[in-house]
């Protein structure tokens, strides 16, 4: 039962970690953009770099919230 | 869940020293993959031709873009260090796409593969840089500089930590990828079996293709980390000193 919780609330908090850091990345990088329209293909791979990032600090979570759903 | 083990099919039980080197369907996996990297380079590369073909161009695409991106990390040192990388990222790449195949074992789900991988690139670095500067300037270079004595036992702990985190951090990242993707496919089919109602059925098959697609767009982003950091990790070993 504790351990339900305890997988909801690390995917649930690393989600909202993940979705601030890709919002951020986004905003930025669309920010850039708009300034320098001529860098947006460099700006782009990179964003999109930077997303692999974080995504993967959110399937950590997810990994770990499987194993104290699966133990 | 978990080591990403199951559904393994053992072909054939085999055991050297006790330790069980048995083919499974994940080595037989990885042997058409090396197999595949191997062919696609060989038939490209055979006969190059001035106006390359359609294989011999998206190799020479596939290479002329790892060495845009490794160039400045490798510096001179770059003729020595970029086929590894390429050789890297073309074995991930077709793993993570084989996976995509149903009835292929996704063998980059596997954390073996993956942990694998990662203590190989970490054995490469730290070969690179003894290479350059010798095992003792090498250790030594593990040291910060311009630090007071006494935080140096805690700052050499903390630099030791940081190089083991990094195989670490270049598995599960792969490994939590794909099988994410994964898992998420299955948890979209079943819902088909969750609502035992044919009129739900179209919407989970259609969002399995649109996964199935932003996989694919996965597989080529976590293989680029993969190679990137690899490189990075080279670049940083064999810097040059200021």
């Amino acid at each position: 039962m504790l351990a339900h919780l305890a997988a909801g609330l690390a995917i649930g908090l690393a989600g909202l970690g993940a979705g601030l850091g890709i919002g951020i990345i986004g905003s930025k990088s669309v920010e850039g953009m708009a300034r320098q329209p001529e860098a947006a293909q460099n700006i782009r791979v990179t964003m999109i770099i930077a997303i692999a990032f974080v995504e993967s600090i959110a399937l950590y979570a997810l990994l770990v919230s499987f194993m104290l759903i699966a133990k | 869940m978990g080591s990403g083990a199951e559904g393994l099919h053992v072909w054939l039980n085999l055991s050297l020293l006790g330790f069980d080197i048995s083919i499974t369907s994940a080595v037989l996996v990885v042997w058409s993959a090396a197999a595949l990297v191997f062919l696609l380079a060989f038939l490209a590369t055979r006969k190059p031709r001035i106006v390359p073909g359609l294989l011999q161009n998206i190799v020479e695409f596939i290479y002329e873009f790892i060495d845009s991106q490794t160039n400045e990390l490798f510096g001179k040192e770059s003729r020595r260090w970029q086929p590894f990388i390429f050789a890297l990222f073309c074995f991930i790449l077709i793993c993570n796409l084989l996976g995509m195949v149903p009835a292929v074992y996704p063998i980059t789900a596997n954390i073996n593969i993956t942990v694998t991988l990662a203590v190989m690139v970490f054995l490469v670095y730290n070969f690179a840089g003894i290479r350059d500067y010798g095992l003792l300037r090498y250790l030594a270079s593990l040291l910060p500089k311009d630090v007071p004595i006494y935080i140096m036992p805690l700052m050499l702990i903390v630099e030791i930590l940081g190089h083991l985190a990094r195989p670490f951090s270049l598995a599960i990242r792969l490994f939590a990828n794909m099988s994410a993707g994964h898992l998420v496919a299955f948890t979209l089919l079943s819902f088909i079996f969750v609502f035992k109602n044919v009129w739900v059925t179209g919407f989970p098959l259609a969002a399995r293709v649109i996964i199935g697609l932003f996989e694919v767009f996965v597989a080529l982003i976590q293989a680029y980390v993969f190679a990137y950091l690899a490189a990075l990790y080279i670049g940083l070993a064999i810097a040059e000193e200021e």
